[in-house]
């Protein structure tokens, strides 16, 4: 059975298409990336999960059943635009949004306090929401969240905004959230963090999907070209004629080689000439491409406009499409 | 219906916690007490300062009779001068003691070729609250005069013709309606302020979840139309205990030995049951309609300042109501009286008016409710509608083409 199925989904707002034929499906037990660009559709995707907009043409099915607004007692949704009552209390805030979920007050008051416990920020629920740090409300924003236990989190750009330590503990609680066989959707334009996280990622571009399917299928269909060096002295060995094109920040290379049958034998001749030039080896590690340059390769460089926050792995001579 | 009462719940607490509530429900019977007793206490005040007339007459016996009667007139207020007789320069004279305000009138008498008298009243303002009741007692006075002058020149003794002119007293103490003019006023403008307050704070919630993103947590688990019926529930509950702790202070108050002195005169505060109920009935009809009509104008915007510019869409009525006043107030059951009334933006104000001064037909004030009701349904499908598309837009404000279409789109 399926958790989330969309099928052929499409929304068009005015003139603008939003999403464009939109299909996938999110097993149970899974974490699942959309990916994409700012406004490449993810928000609107997410938002017909919930019946916030209804989709033009297509279908939704949450838990093998057509789309039923009851079935949203099993979802917890984060949305992109975080946002909390700033006169409540803490305490209320989150009763009272367990309680729109269903869930009766003294339940959702033990649930609030348990999860505020675990996220250490126990000592502000009797203070105005007002008055907290934004990263404190957006932990409390998480937790509202999941305080019904749903089977299906969906959250859109969760990390955003965080620091690297709150960023971390999140991370963590979802995997954690994961394993106990809830499945997990969320949105990122930040690749680096779904290479780590997902078990299934969605590519989106311009409203359409380019690429989804399992983390393992898709690095598997893209050769392990790439080599990342960390060296001192002669830097000779960039110009061999195995090397396509080189990326290179002081003492760190990312090489990417020739098409070839055999990468990994390319790989060891590269190495056995750095070494007998003399080149000291730091670190020599054979890779396949990370997602962003997967994704980048996948819809072309002109259009990969991403968050200043991301990566950016632009391979030169744009040898890449070689 | 269970979420809708939570939303509504929350919003009555939340609000109710405030001490904005605590404030306004102090402030606002004060101010509004300051308001309809100063306006009248003033009234009364300028109704009772004399008003400064000359009399110009050839005929000086006339004129000095006349100004005796005004004198002895004690309703008259009117404090006059004699000139006669009138010399070349007299009117200049008068004209530029009336612009500077020395002088509020003169009457000018002439006896006409034909031996016919004329009288002509000069004002030095156009106001006819103030030329009317001049105009009364001057005419009075004077054709008391006139008979009293026939009736000697036929041959009646001073003291039977004192006996015939002597003026009649009305007593109009005794109102048929169920509360004073004072009363009515008082619940015209609590029902304005708090249906104004109250409709605004809906609008506010809104913005208030929409700049704050919170309301897209809530669609997940809510419709939009049961978010926007529990708010307006929740608001509107947070009005009703207002007005109740109000009903209740004025009913302790009447209890009181100084409610006794207050219920007297022209400026008594007798509200009788009938007004109490009418007045929540209609507070919660206009309530839902204003609110609704709020709720929709908080949807289209993005922040109080744009709701700002949109305001008058909820005050325009309102103001109208206002004008309106007179209208009723001078005649409660006259053809137009009856057609604003029975507009149902008006309503709640002006029927409730009506109520106070002289209870309407039943007919009418039945008419009224279907009326309210009905468009209350039009204009909460049409709110529901904007709000359902309006929530979710950010950025910049819709044009009319575009409210149109979230109308038209399902």
């Amino acid at each position: 059975m399926s958790i989330v199925a969309l099928h052929h989904v499409r929304k068009v707002y005015d003139t603008k298409v939003a999403v464009d034929d939109m299909s996938f499906t999110i097993g149970p037990g899974m974490m699942f990336g959309l990916l994409g660009p700012n406004g490449s559709g993810k928000t609107s995707t997410i938002r017909m999960m919930i019946g916030i907009t209804v989709p033009d043409s297509g279908t939704v099915e949450l838990f093998g059943a057509p789309f039923d607004r009851r079935a949203l007692s099993r979802v917890g949704y984060l949305p992109e635009e975080r946002g909390l009552y700033k006169k409540m209390k803490v305490v209320d805030q989150l009763v009272f949004l367990g309680q729109m979920h269903g869930l009766d007050a003294a339940t959702a008051s033990r649930r609030a306090h348990a999860w505020c416990e675990r996220l250490q920020i126990l000592e502000s629920v009797q203070k105005r929401t007002e008055d907290l740090s934004k990263g404190m409300q957006q932990k409390i924003q998480f937790i509202s969240t999941l305080l019904h236990e749903p089977e299906l989190i969906i959250m859109d750009e969760p990390f955003s905004g965080l620091d690297p330590v709150n960023a971390s503990l999140l991370q963590d609680t979802l995997e954690e959230l994961r394993n106990q066989g809830r499945s997990i959707l969320f949105s990122t334009h930040r690749m680096d963090q779904v290479e780590r996280m997902c078990d299934q990622i969605c590519l989106i571009h311009n409203s359409k999907l380019v690429l989804s399917g399992s983390m393992r299928d898709i690095k598997s269909r893209y050769p392990v070209n790439r080599v990342q060096v960390v060296f001192q002295g002669d830097d000779a060995f960039l110009a061999h004629a195995a090397v396509a094109s080189v990326k290179r920040h002081n003492e760190h290379a990312e090489i990417v080689l020739r098409p070839s049958a055999d990468n990994a034998g390319d790989a060891q001749q590269l190495l056995a000439f750095a070494l007998a030039h003399g080149t000291r080896i730091l670190r020599f590690e054979l890779t396949e491409p990370t997602l962003e340059e997967i994704f980048i390769e996948t819809v072309g460089t002109d259009h990969a406009d991403f968050d200043t926050q991301s990566r950016m792995h632009r391979v030169v001579d744009g040898a890449a499409h070689a | 219906m269970h979420k809708v009462w939570l939303i509504a719940q929350r919003e009555y607490l939340e609000r109710v916690r405030t001490r904005a509530f605590l404030i306004s429900t102090i402030l606002i019977p004060v101010m509004m007490g300051a308001f309809v007793f100063g306006s009248f206490y003033l009234d009364k005040k300028s109704a009772t300062t004399p008003q400064h007339v000359a009399l110009v007459s050839a005929d000086a016996p006339f004129a000095l009779d006349l100004q005796q009667m005004l004198d002895a007139d004690r309703e008259a207020h009117i404090l006059s001068d004699v000139i006669s007789p009138p010399g070349p320069d007299t009117r200049p004279t008068l004209e530029h003691m009336l612009d500077d305000h020395g002088l509020d009138g003169y009457l000018w008498i002439d006896r006409l070729p034909s031996g016919e008298l004329q009288f002509v009243y000069t004002p030095a303002t156009s106001s006819p609250t103030v030329n009317g009741p001049v105009l009364a007692v001057l005419s009075t006075n004077v054709r008391t005069l006139l008979l009293r002058r026939g009736l000697i020149a036929r041959g009646l003794g001073e003291g039977d013709v004192d006996g015939l002119t002597q003026p009649v007293r009305i007593d109009h103490g005794h109102h048929r309606p169920r509360s004073s003019l004072g009363a009515a006023f008082a619940l015209f403008f609590l029902m304005y302020m708090v249906v104004v307050l109250y409709g605004m704070n809906v609008a506010r919630s809104i913005i208030e979840e929409k700049t704050s993103r919170v309301f897209e947590v809530l669609l997940s688990t809510i419709r939009p139309e049961e978010m926007m019926a529990g708010k307006i529930l929740g608001v509107g509950s947070v009005g009703l205990t207002q007005v109740g702790i109000w009903m209740l202070a004025v009913a302790a108050l009447a209890a009181t030995p100084f409610a006794h002195a207050a219920a007297s005169g022209d400026m008594a505060l007798t509200i009788g049951p009938a007004q109490v109920v009418f007045f929540v009935l209609y507070f919660i009809f206009g309530f839902l309609l204003y609110s609704s009509m709020a709720a929709a104008l908080g949807a289209m915007t993005n922040s109080e300042q744009e709701l700002q510019q949109l305001n008058m869409f909820l005050v325009m009525p309102l103001g109208f109501c206002m004008l309106m006043i007179p209208v009723v107030m001078n005649a409660p059951n006259s053809f137009w009286s009856r057609v604003v009334s029975l507009i149902p933006f008006c309503s709640p104000l002006l029927m409730n008016f009506r109520v106070s001064l002289s209870m309407p037909q039943p007919w009418e004030i039945g008419l009224s409710f279907v009326l309210m009701a009905v468009t209350i349904l039009i204009v909460i499908w049409l709110a529901s509608r904007i709000y359902r598309v309006g929530v979710l837009m950010y950025g910049k404000r819709p044009t009319v083409h575009e409210i149109m279409r979230w109308v038209k789109y399902s």
